[in-house]
């Protein structure tokens, strides 16, 4: 078995560059608390791979399935709210109250998803933004010993004591959530069916009607894809910082994760990382700097940047560079090969994409 | 015993304009059935108000005895039926074997035990037989509208229906490609094994606008005119009608 793996990994992984820079990464990742002891750069690691959880399913459901949801920050705000409410009136562990925030906030991306169903479009997008916005001043009107009002359910229990214990608890749940997202969206999966499907259901839902696909069924599906592992990022951020607060109902938080998803690369789950990981530290680590106060504007710059002479996204365009397709097996093979590392195509005529 | 496919006092009304006015007609199970008519005559309402996409005002539609008015449309596609588009609808971005993949992914075949291992080799099938397999790898978008229409076909033959409607298959296609298309029909309404794709041997029902291929290869043909059904018959008979004449020509006003 470890022979067959050594040979994945020599044949599949090292030719490929795209895939070195992610095996690369993740390393990177998992020896950084070994490497560094500082608390603010692990903290900073700990919510983006939290917030990458919540990109990548707000791609899940946008990018792949078109359903384009401006209150993706409902599903995030449901999982924090409900985990919290489940701590502080049945007193549970975290354990069991992030899988269940996980699954309310599933449950409503299916409530969401029953009026969404007659609208698409700009439509769609506009009845999706005011959901969380009604949440939040539903929370806030009800007394705050049930929901916490303007401050939020405080006093959370910590995912773990240490916090290298919480950095690894998230990262790891961040590398499985983003697995099984990008094999339910894998169109070229041979097991999973949905990939295609919600391809099929963004470029033309009448037509993928019309040939059998139970549209409505997939719809509602790509909402609890995106409310469950919405609502897992949310859960784990209100006990990450022991509070769920009605910021996680805020707009800013909805508009975070188009930004990111777009800054990386829309329809790509590793655009979706690699946009929370390059524009979240990026604003973190303008802070307390002599350009402290203008951390946002140059996030703004740089996404305005990478919109106008990258507008499929800096992770897309930096892998369209470093790969190539073989034009007669489609392997990926290094840009630089003069032949298909498969088939011995010839490699050094094919146009750039 | 009922009829294979019935349509029975169909009626499809836009506001005050009646599209479809009170057609009754039934196909059986080994008839290929030309729908013809003047521009505007109603013969794509007609088949949108079978196929699901629109719900019929009034009438009912059967299909091997089941009554299937205002089905959704992957219920439909589910029975037995399926449709193409006149106004082609590719999956745009995909490439063209995953637009005929997806119609292989509907549950009519998967549940039969085929699961999505077999999907790419049998969509292949289906895009050799309409003959556009050399472009399969390319995205929809890409393909000249006569290619989009046959991997409509494609796509509608991949879910192996019983009755397969046909929204203008020659329309954009040249006197040649339109005679190897007619062929690809009739072989296909005889049934059997292309490879992996299984043909049930569909009974047709073909609206187009060419009609000496047209008559080439159907039994009966409608002919709609303002929503109502003029003429149902043998196409030698339907193009001797007196009213089918008048539909298409006008009638002749003597010179006073």
């Amino acid at each position: 078995m470890f022979r067959g793996l050594f040979g994945n990994f020599r044949w599949g992984v090292l030719p490929v560059p795209g895939r070195v820079i992610a095996v690369v990464f993740f390393v990177i990742i998992f020896v950084l608390p070994l490497i560094t002891d500082d608390r603010s750069t692990l903290h900073m690691i700990t919510l983006a791979s939290i917030f990458a959880i919540f990109a990548v399913s707000w791609d899940v459901l946008s990018g792949y399935t078109g359903q384009v949801n401006f209150g993706h920050a409902l599903f995030f705000g449901v999982g924090a709210y409900s985990s919290g409410l489940l701590y502080r009136f049945l007193g549970w562990d975290p354990a069991v109250t992030v899988p269940l925030g996980a699954l309310i906030a599933a449950l409503a991306g299916v409530v969401t998803c029953l009026p969404a169903l007659r609208l698409r479009g700009p439509y769609l997008s506009l009845l999706t933004l005011a959901f969380p916005l009604l949440l939040a001043e539903i929370v806030r009107a009800i007394p705050p010993e049930i929901a916490g009002g303007y401050v939020g359910i405080t006093g959370l229990p910590r995912l773990a004591a240490t916090p290298m214990g919480r950095y690894y608890l998230c990262v790891v749940i961040m590398l499985v959530a983003v697995l099984v997202m990008w094999k339910l969206t894998d169109a070229g999966s041979k097991y999973v069916r949905t990939g295609l499907i919600f391809h099929a259901v963004r470029e033309d839902e009448i037509a993928a009607r019309a040939t059998g696909i139970n549209t409505i069924r997939y719809k509602i599906l790509a909402f609890a894809i995106g409310g469950f592992f919405g609502g897992i990022a949310g859960a784990l951020y209100a006990h990450l910082l022991t509070v769920a607060g009605p910021g996680t109902l805020g707009i800013m938080m909805s508009f975070q994760a188009i930004i990111w998803v777009i800054f990386g690369g829309i329809v790509s789950i590793y655009g979706a990382v690699v946009g929370v990981f390059t524009l979240y530290p990026l604003v973190e680590l303008l802070r307390g700097t002599p350009v402290h106060d203008y951390r946002f504007l140059i996030m703004a710059l740089m996404v305005i940047i990478i919109l106008l002479f990258m507008p499929e996204g800096i992770a897309v365009r930096i892998r369209d560079k470093i790969e190539r397709q073989c034009p007669r097996c489609k392997l990926s093979n290094a840009s630089w090969r003069r032949q298909c590392r498969a088939c011995s195509a010839d490699l050094r005529y094919v146009a750039d994409s | 015993m009922a009829a294979f496919f019935e349509v029975e006092n169909l009626t499809k009304r836009f506001g005050g304009l009646v599209a479809v006015d009170n057609v009754s007609f039934s196909i059986e199970r080994d008839e290929i059935v030309g729908l013809i008519g003047p521009n505007g005559s109603g013969k794509t309402t007609l088949v949108r108000c079978i196929i699901g996409i629109l719900s019929p005002t009034s009438g009912r539609v059967r299909f091997k005895g089941q009554d299937i008015t205002h089905w959704r449309p992957w219920k439909v596609v589910q029975a037995g039926l399926a449709g193409t588009f006149q106004v082609v609808k590719p999956f745009r971005r995909l490439p063209v074997i995953a637009n005929v993949m997806v119609g292989c992914l509907c549950p009519r075949i998967t549940r039969r035990g085929e699961w999505v291992k077999s999907t790419p080799v049998k969509a292949r099938d289906a895009l050799e037989f309409v003959g556009i397999m050399d472009r399969a790898l390319e995205p929809a978008a890409n393909l000249s509208h006569g290619d989009l229409k046959r991997l409509e076909v494609a796509r509608a033959i991949s879910t192996e229906p019983e009755l397969l409607i046909l929204d203008e298959p020659f329309g954009g296609l040249n006197p040649a490609e339109t005679d190897l298309v007619a062929k690809s029909m009739k072989r296909l309404h005889k049934g059997g094994r292309f490879g992996r794709l299984h043909s049930e041997g569909p009974a047709m029902l073909i609206i187009e606008h060419k009609l000496s291929d047209l008559m080439k290869i159907v039994d009966k043909v409608l002919v709609l005119n303002y929503g109502q059904l003029i003429a149902y018959g043998p196409p030698e008979e339907v193009v001797k009608d007196p009213a089918v004449i008048e539909a298409y020509t006008g009638k002749e006003v003597p010179i006073a």
